[in-house]
């Protein structure tokens, strides 16, 4: 066994948004959380549906089910808090995801799907699963869902 | 004045204690400074006072009411967080901008001892509506910009097309004192 080369091969959290499954790099994940308290307020910012607070920390909710599915996520339970390494927008927020999150290791082959995020493909058990980009995910998320989102949208 | 400086809350001692008053609209709950609110009546009791504007700017602000030989743009609450409509039994008259905004009850009087930073992420209008987030009661609200309600262009735009009329209204009150 090559432990020198095991080392260095990247891991991933695989993550369920609605129907799809997709992966981030490990190092961009904090921690999942089940059922926190959330909390909505008017505001115009696409994507976001309310806050937790969690840990003396604001994290925004950021729904990716637009640029992933083409709509919103489904209700969720768990959220999986990211790190979000934009230089403007350093800071945590948290994704709902379905289900629970798995962590594994494994090469990266380039990316098959025509959709920009995608940074490459990933083979588990047999099942292809896309790694995204989290900040052009986002962006292209803002992209699908509208310019300025109503307040009152915003709230439910 | 209690300063948002990140997103992570301090030690209870550190923090400053600042005085606010907790109000509703259409079901939504907000905080503003009392230093902010020069006076809090009820909409019953504002009566004649009220002047409507001889050109609609925006949909937000349609009178201008007087108080104490002073005139404010009356500002919905409901449109400004573009919020369903409510019954605004409320008016805020702000202290340091001729800005009195409507509003559906007050809810409580209270201190606050936090103030956070708005997360990054929030990009849109919210920067100006508010000051940051603060946490009462184990809820997340956000701390009102009282600047926020009438922007120094928007307070041009209204005065421009309406000429003189905010000071108008209020020498009109001078004199119905004197």
């Amino acid at each position: 066994m090559n432990l020198d080369k095991e080392s260095h091969v990247p891991s991933f959290v695989v993550f369920q948004i609605g129907s799809r499954r997709v992966a981030l790099p490990r190092d961009c994940v904090a921690e999942l959380i089940a059922s926190p308290t959330l909390f909505s307020f008017p505001h115009t910012t696409p994507l976001i549906t309310g806050v937790a607070l969690r840990r003396g920390r604001i994290v925004p909710i950021l729904d990716l089910g637009p640029g992933l599915l083409g709509g919103s996520s489904p209700e969720a339970r768990f959220f999986l808090v990211v790190e979000r390494r934009d230089p403007k927008m350093s800071e945590r927020c948290a994704i709902p995801v379905q289900g629970e999150c798995e962590l594994v290791s494994g090469d990266v082959l380039p990316a098959s799907a025509q959709e920009g995020f995608i940074t490459g493909c990933m083979d588990l058990n047999g099942e292809q699963i896309d790694v995204i980009d989290l900040e052009w995910a986002i962006a292209t998320s803002a992209k699908f869902s509208e310019s300025s989102v109503p307040a009152v949208e915003a709230l439910e | 004045m209690t300063q948002a400086a990140s997103s992570i809350v301090a030690p209870r001692e550190t923090r400053p204690r600042e005085q606010i008053a907790v109000f509703s609209i259409a079901g939504c709950s907000f905080v503003i400074s009392a230093a902010s609110v020069q006076e809090i009546r009820s909409t019953d009791s504002l009566g004649g006072a009220v002047v409507d504007l001889e050109q609609i700017v925006f949909s937000k602000v349609r009178h201008i009411v007087e108080r104490e030989a002073r005139s404010y743009y009356v500002v919905s609450g409901c449109e400004h967080f573009h919020l369903p409509s409510s019954r605004p039994s409320t008016v805020l008259i702000l202290r340091s901008a001729p800005v009195a905004v409507l509003v559906d009850h007050i809810e409580e009087m209270a201190e606050m001892r936090l103030l956070l930073a708005l997360p990054k992420s929030f990009t849109g209008d919210e920067r100006a509506w508010y000051r940051g987030l603060t946490v009462l009661d184990r809820k997340v609200l956000p701390v009102i910009n009282p600047k926020g309600f009438l922007t120094p262009a928007e307070l041009r735009q209204l005065e421009e097309q309406n000429p003189g009329m905010l000071q108008t209204a209020g020498a009109g009150s001078d004199r119905g004192r004197g």
